[in-house]
């Protein structure tokens, strides 16, 4: 370093920091833990971490405000607490892709397009019936142990299966789609990446100042949940951060390292989540709604299907749109549409008895049995894993 | 990296996640060990994935090279 003052000093080292944080990918066991961390805040903060509910009330609010649906939705969008740390993350998303210079409109083919669509509407259909995504039902549902998040791995895994078949057999009899070609720089165009992470540093201060103008308004909780959704965009789009890659690697490549990442992740969750439960911070029950049974084992299988066609679930959704990919929007119109309509037919016709109910395990098991057998659980999963990453028994190709 | 003699392009751009690195899974597969496979995309997260799978299997990873045109080529040793 040629420059030895303070100033010169401090310079060089937020130089250093920004590369750090900004330029190189975060290994994906630091997004399991700050996730891990993040989502105990949420429900301490209000109630276990979720995203499904905040798509369903953009659409049903939509659907009113253009006079397709005669009610309003209960509550605004920005009132709504799913909604509220939604936007958030789409908000971290956004300004993390733009300091890390990687914003880009991702155009597609009609046929990705149409898998967007398809996939969009099987895991809208799959979640009305799970009570959640991999973010509220696998991942929040094992953490608050809830035994349908176990139920799920199972219909998820047979969907991912599924999924993958699907799209093996696209890639080997269709031929290939028409991708849309990225567009050459024109020359003396402006370059809007050189203003990329000014904008993201905006992007920042803007969500700092959302949360001042809900506190402004007595809406704390609301603008807390929005901050930590911000943060957590930040975390998933640094880390690429995707419960997609939990069920399909393992299918696909054999790779472990996302089996590994959620199942850290889920030890801290569960570990908070007991102490906050155990010792009553929240009601111990809080969050357990998901239905074992038809419901999240037939819900995964539609939801893990849907997800690979895709190519994303509900919660890498929000980051994937905030790094301006097409097919994802549109994927989740489908999505929070498939979902509001599969909900409304599901009660109208009382199917829900069906599905099953939930199950909160220390309730069955007690405390004392159930935290043992989620250590054995993790190590199991993660051994298995492990063995196929090696061995490949569970890839399909 | 540009002496390298290429076997085979596979023009992944407009794919997003998985199709990328399924596609170039399978194209790997089709090919004999040595041979040079030059992939195109436009997908941000297979800079990360591309080189992870190609690194934990039996190819060896050349190189990875964001072009003017605005895409990324990879170039893999099956």
């Amino acid at each position: 370093m040629d420059d030895t003052t303070f100033l010169g000093f401090a310079k060089e080292d937020i130089k250093n920091a920004y590369s750090t944080v900004f330029e190189n990918t975060w290994p994906l066991w630091l997004g399991g833990v700050f996730m891990g961390i993040l989502v105990l805040m949420v429900f301490l903060w209000n109630f276990p971490w979720g995203v499904t509910g905040g798509y369903r009330n953009w659409i049903e609010w939509l659907g009113y405000v253009v006079k397709i649906k005669g009610e309003a939705p209960p509550i605004t969008p920005w009132l709504h607490p799913v909604s509220a740390g939604n936007a958030g993350i789409i908000i971290g998303a956004i300004g993390s892709a733009l300091l890390s210079r990687q914003f880009k409109w991702q155009l597609a083919s009609g046929r990705e397009y149409f898998k967007g669509i398809l996939g969009g509407a099987l895991m809208g259909t799959g979640v009305a019936m799970t009570g959640g995504c991999l973010g509220g039902a696998f991942y929040s549902g094992i953490g608050v142990f809830s035994l349908g998040g176990f139920t799920m791995v199972i219909g998820v895994m047979i969907g991912a299966y599924l999924g993958l078949r699907l799209v093996l057999w696209e890639v080997e009899s269709l031929p290939p789609s028409k991708q849309p070609i990225p567009s050459e720089k024109k020359e003396g165009g402006f370059d809007w990446k050189s203003i990329y992470p000014a904008m993201g540093v905006a992007v920042f201060l803007l969500a700092i100042a959302i949360m001042y103008v809900y506190s402004y308004f007595d809406e704390v909780k609301i603008g807390g949940l929005c901050l930590l959704g911000v943060i957590m965009g930040l975390v998933m789009h640094r880390s690429r951060f995707c419960f997609v890659r939990v069920f399909r690697c393992p299918l696909m490549t054999g790779d472990a390292e996302m089996v590994k990442t959620a199942c850290l992740s889920l030890t801290i969750y569960a570990l908070g989540s007991a102490v906050i439960k155990w010792s009553y911070l929240q009601p111990d029950t809080m969050g357990v709604y998901h239905p074992v049974g038809l419901g999240t084992i037939g819900g995964g299988i539609l939801f893990g299907t849907g997800m690979i066609l895709l190519g994303s679930c509900a919660s890498s959704a929000l980051w994937r749109m905030g790094e301006g990919n097409t097919k994802i929007i549109v994927g989740l119109f489908s999505f929070s549409i498939a979902n509001s309509i599969a909900r409304t037919f599901f009660m109208k016709w009382d199917l829900y008895q069906y599905f099953g109910s939930s199950i909160f395990i220390p309730e069955v098991l007690s405390w004392h049995l159930t935290l043992p057998l989620y250590a054995l659980f993790f190590v199991g999963w993660v051994l298995l894993a492990n063995w196929n990453e090696e061995s490949e028994k569970f890839v399909i190709f | 990296m540009s002496d390298v003699a290429v076997d085979k392009v596979l023009d992944l751009r407009g794919l997003t996640c998985p199709m990328p690195l399924l596609k170039t899974k399978k194209e790997l597969k089709g090919m004999t060990p040595g041979q040079v496979l030059e992939v195109w995309g436009t997908d941000e997260g297979s800079k990360k994935d591309i080189p992870d799978f190609v690194n934990k299997k039996k190819h060896e990873f050349l190189s990875l090279e964001d072009v003017a045109e605005g895409y990324t080529k990879y170039l893999i040793k099956a």
